[in-house]
């Protein structure tokens, strides 16, 4: 009786292991994914009144750490010039190459482009483009050069979900966190 | 009939006594008081048994303290004092590989009465002290939370209930997450012995917490210095021992219901123990334990943090057998925690990182809410516990422990994917699944001439970690197998104590390289020793000295980490070729203790050899979040050095002061430099006032504390985005007292206020430092009803 009741519990326990084991092996890894790789950004400068596309970009294939990045222009433009500016962002560690400009658009409402040129006078930005709360976006939108000069421009994308379900998107740099900061060289001459 | 009733009361007696004995954490059974009437002709005897297998323990020594009596239990675990005046002893129990035990005994006229009372014709009584095996080494700093003390950290973690021992800290990540720290190393330097069982999670993460619900434990136990000879790889720190209270094996029911609430974050916990024995089955012993707390978002002295809520649902179930010599227990125990993590602590970029902490406050401040919104960590770990003991009649004992754990833990980033039909899916960025099973055998001798005992043992563990998400670390399964054999001697008030062990542990890892499988494997091995003695100079005075090695391979995050560590902002990267830590720990101790006065001083130098640590490289790594700071894993030699002092003094009938201060230094032996991340030194005062008893209320009391932390001064130079944050010092006030509602029933009530000031603060070792203050005033209630034995 007692033998049998050792038994049983023996069994059980035996049992739970088998039964609660997960039975995938380690020795077959599932692809790694980062979510939000971003790998290549790229600033299209149309000067207005023409066709010509001035095209700079920042690009690092494998992302992080690794190999360093492959490209990263210095952005060249004239003194006192006003061009249109589109930005496009994408993961090229993906095959096709995934459209992160694309995914931005569709939350706008969390997300700002923020262009900021160091000396000021250098570049000033302006929005061409707006969330659904009326907020500034950035993927398109004008740029004007001021007197000749070299400098940098830092070229950020803020990522700024809602706080406990609260919109934190006030048009400002200040809520969120970086998921692009980049210091392209610029030169105006 | 009457014999049976009396032993019965005579038991409980005991058992109260054994309460207090506990405190001191102590391990035998059974002494036994006769005494008799007549001028020096009392006499002391019993038996002394293990409380765990409920055998008799041969060759333990008593001895009363001061008399130059001494005896040893003869094979029936039996001894007998004879030839004593009436008065007062102190009697002690000493066995070897158990901590020793001390009690009171009183032979004067007047406590004979109280016997005659209960055993009329004979003048006997029996006292029952039963306490608990200890495998820690017995010449190394043993700190123990039981009774009240443990009672008062109910409804917090597990580093948060061991604070309050000397030399002990918490590393924490916001208000949510602690970890212990012992003597300044933690993760995986510290080993946390669950019920006996490795807990195997994945401690590496400094925001990794230790998957235990501490109501668990009705002890806690810490372990200070390496100690790796009894419990393997990672002790090197320390080890902590959560250890619940012996089954009840053929007792009656009895229970505990516990209910605290913290005014900050209006966190509610609740946990409720029921066990007993089962009728007609008087070798059989069950419990059935469960945990529930709910928090939402803490409150530093100006603002909410927000998405600080956590929910931690537990429970556990144990059953034992008991039959003469053989014994038998299962043990499941389930933990499962969703944990908020402070949503302003997420940043991007260095650039982030720096105008948080320019701003010096989080630039959103929420509300008060209990929800639990991204990011958050939710985690489960479950253990299945076997275990099965035999003494064999000639005194040798085996015990083998066999365990089965799975830790689920899943990390959920602020940012979904943008990508909406998987943001859609919810899953976690980062999935671990760590598989662990362990199997333990050990085989005690029996001792040889009554003075020297001993263990050989055999442990093994293999485990396997599956992962998902993003890159971190890879898949990986590890074998472990470890031999040790320690033995202790005992003679005319010295216990010397030595031990051996070697470990060898053969690790496989599995990732993708650019999408093509790639196994990597590892081997390391390794010896350990220690050397310990116990002097015990008088009965108020002894000291202790211990050498003690341990060893530490290198985890799979320190081989393969690459990538940036959000929260620290720094770009950290691993190195295949890490070889283990050694550590070389040095303790001595002495303590002095009377009814009135006591103090413990104690002094230690671990040496690490081949330290791992994260060194700066000169040039950043340039991302699309622009440039990290770039860490790579690096070996060095370490020093730990340190000072543990403790004060107790009853100043008067009613009046007590405590005082525990800590010091530690380290420092970097090859690179000539401090090490980052290590406590300050503190100094913590208590005054507390006894009231005692009123009415039906028993030990009633109230007190106020001061914890004084300091700032650490100790760092390398530009290593830090910020200086260590300064010297802050806490005031808290505490009441407490039990009712007793009937002999079987009791309810204790307890009050604390931390941080009665509501100061503002921040603390070196909270990895959130950066972003916000520490958690403001915080007043709790906690009452404990318990019902039966």
């Amino acid at each position: 009786m007692n033998m049998n009741r050792k038994l049983f519990g023996w069994g059980l326990l035996m049992g739970m292991m088998v039964l609660l084991t997960d039975c995938r092996r380690a020795d077959d890894p599932e692809p790694q994914d980062e979510n939000e790789l971003i790998t290549t950004v790229r600033l299209h400068f149309t000067e207005q009144g023409t066709t010509t596309v001035n095209t700079f970009e920042y690009k690092d294939p494998d992302g992080d750490g690794g190999n360093a990045p492959t490209r990263f222009d210095q952005i060249r433009l004239k003194p006192n010039t006003t061009y249109n500016m589109t930005v496009e962002i994408l993961d090229e560690s993906k095959s096709p190459a995934e459209n992160i400009t694309e995914e931005i658009a569709e939350e706008a409402d969390e997300h700002l482009m923020v262009y900021t040129a160091t000396p000021a006078s250098l570049l000033t930005y302006t929005y061409g483009d707006k969330d659904s709360r009326n907020q500034p976006l950035g993927l398109t939108g004008t740029a004007r050069t001021g007197a000749a000069g070299t400098g940098t421009l830092k070229v950020q994308l803020r990522h700024q979900p809602p706080v406990n379900g609260t919109p934190v998107k006030n048009g400002t740099a200040a809520p969120g966190s970086d998921d692009i900061n980049l210091d392209f060289g610029l030169r105006v001459e | 009939m009457t014999k049976e009733r009396k032993r019965n009361r005579l038991t409980k007696g005991l058992f109260q006594r054994v309460g207090v004995s506990l405190l001191l954490l102590c391990l035998y059974s059974i002494p036994a008081v006769f005494a008799q009437q007549a001028p020096c002709d009392c006499f002391v005897k019993g038996i002394v048994r293990d409380k765990h297998t409920g055998q008799p323990v041969a060759g333990a020594t008593i001895a009363l303290l001061g008399e130059n009596k001494g005896v040893f239990t003869d094979k029936d675990g039996r001894y007998q004092i004879e030839r004593l005046c009436p008065g007062r002893y102190e009697l002690e129990c000493r066995i070897i590989g158990y901590q020793p035990f001390s009690e009171t005994i009183d032979l004067t006229a007047g406590h004979e009465e109280d016997f005659a009372l209960t055993e009329d014709e004979i003048h006997l009584k029996d006292v029952e002290i039963t306490a608990h095996r200890t495998d820690a080494p017995s010449s190394q700093p043993l700190s123990t939370l039981t009774g009240q003390d443990l009672a008062r950290t109910r409804g917090q973690s597990l580093a948060e209930s061991l604070r309050g021992i000397t030399g002990v800290t918490t590393l924490q990540t916001g208000s949510s997450i602690s970890k212990p720290v012992i003597h300044g190393l933690h993760s995986n330097r510290v080993l946390i012995m669950n019920n006996g069982v490795r807990q195997e999670g994945q401690q590496w993460g400094s925001e990794h917490a230790p998957e235990i619900d501490p109501f668990i434990a009705t002890r806690l136990s810490v372990v200070k210095g390496a100690a790796g000879v009894r419990y393997g790889s990672d002790a090197i720190g320390g080890v902590i021992l959560v250890e619940p209270e012996e089954l009840p094996i053929g007792k009656p029911i009895s229970g505990e219901f516990n209910a605290v609430g913290f005014s900050n974050g209006r966190q509610g916990v609740f946990s409720s123990t029921l066990q007993g024995g089962i009728k007609g089955l008087k070798e059989v012993g069950w419990r059935a334990q469960g945990t529930f707390k709910r928090g939402g978002n803490i409150h530093t002295p100006d603002y909410f943090l927000a998405n600080t809520g956590t929910r931690e649902r537990n429970f556990s179930l144990a059953a034992g057998f008991r039959r003469k010599a053989f014994g038998a227990e299962v043990f499941f125990s389930h933990f499962d925690t969703q944990l908020g993590i402070f949503s302003g602590a997420h940043i991007g970029s260095v650039t982030d990182l720096l105008q948080v902490i320019e701003r010096g406050e989080p630039f959103v401040k929420g509300n008060f809410s209990y929800d639990i919104g991204r990011p958050f960590q939710d985690v489960a770990h479950n253990m299945v516990k076997g275990e099965a003991h035999y003494h064999f009649a000639d005194g040798h004992r085996i015990q083998w422990v066999s365990a089965w754990q799975y830790n689920d833990r899943s990390e959920f980033d602020l940012h979904r994917p943008r990508n909406d039909s998987l943001a859609g899916l919810n899953r976690p960025e980062l999935n671990f699944r760590l598989t662990t099973f362990t199997n333990d055998i050990t085989w005690d001798h029996k001792p040889i001439a009554n003075k020297l005992a001993g263990q050989v043992g055999i442990s093994t563990l293999y485990q396997y970690n599956l992962m998902s998400g993003r890159p971190l670390i890879p898949n990986f399964d590890q074998w472990n197998v470890g031999l040790f054999l320690i033995e202790r001697l005992v003679q005319d008030g010295w216990e010397w104590e030595a031990g051996l062990r070697y470990d060898y542990r053969y690790l496989t890892t599995y990732r993708l390289v650019n999408r093509v499988p790639q196994t990597d494997e590892f081997r390391f091995s390794s010896a350990s020793g220690t050397l310990g003695v116990t002097r015990s100079v008088s009965e108020k005075l002894s000291a202790r000295l211990n050498v003690g090695t341990a060893w530490r391979a290198p985890n799979v995050s320190e081989l393969f980490s690459d990538g940036v560590h959000h929260g620290a902002a720094a770009y950290e990267e691993g190195d295949r070729t890490l070889r283990p830590e050694q550590a070389i720990n040095t303790v001595a101790s002495v303590a002095f203790d009377t009814d009135r006065f006591n103090w413990e001083i104690g002094a230690y130098h671990n040496y690490i050899a081949h330290y791992i640590y994260l060194k700066p490289q000169p040039e950043p790594i340039l991302t699309i979040r622009g440039a990290f700071p770039y860490f790579r894993y690096t070996q060095t030699d370490a020093t730990f050095t340190g000072i543990d002092a403790s004060l107790g003094w009853k100043l008067s009938g009613r009046w007590s002061w405590k005082s525990k201060a800590s010091y530690l230094r380290v420092y970097d032996q090859r690179n000539e430099q401090y090490l980052v991340m290590i406590p300050p030194n503190r100094w913590d005062n208590q005054l507390a006032f006894t009231i005692g008893r009123a009415g039906k209320w028993q030990g009633l009391f109230v007190s106020a504390g001061n914890l004084w932390v300091g700032e650490q001064r100790r760092v390398p130079l530009n290593s830090d985005f910020a200086p260590p944050p300064p010297a802050y010092s806490l005031w808290n006030i505490m009441a407490g007292g039990t009712l007793a509602i009937t002999a079987k029933q009791q309810v204790e009530v307890g009050l604390t206020v931390h941080n009665l000031l509501d100061t503002r603060y921040r603390d070196y070792l909270n990895r959130f430092r950066y972003f916000s203050d520490e958690m403001g005033r915080n007043i709790s209630l906690r009452l404990k009803w318990r019902f039966g034995a």
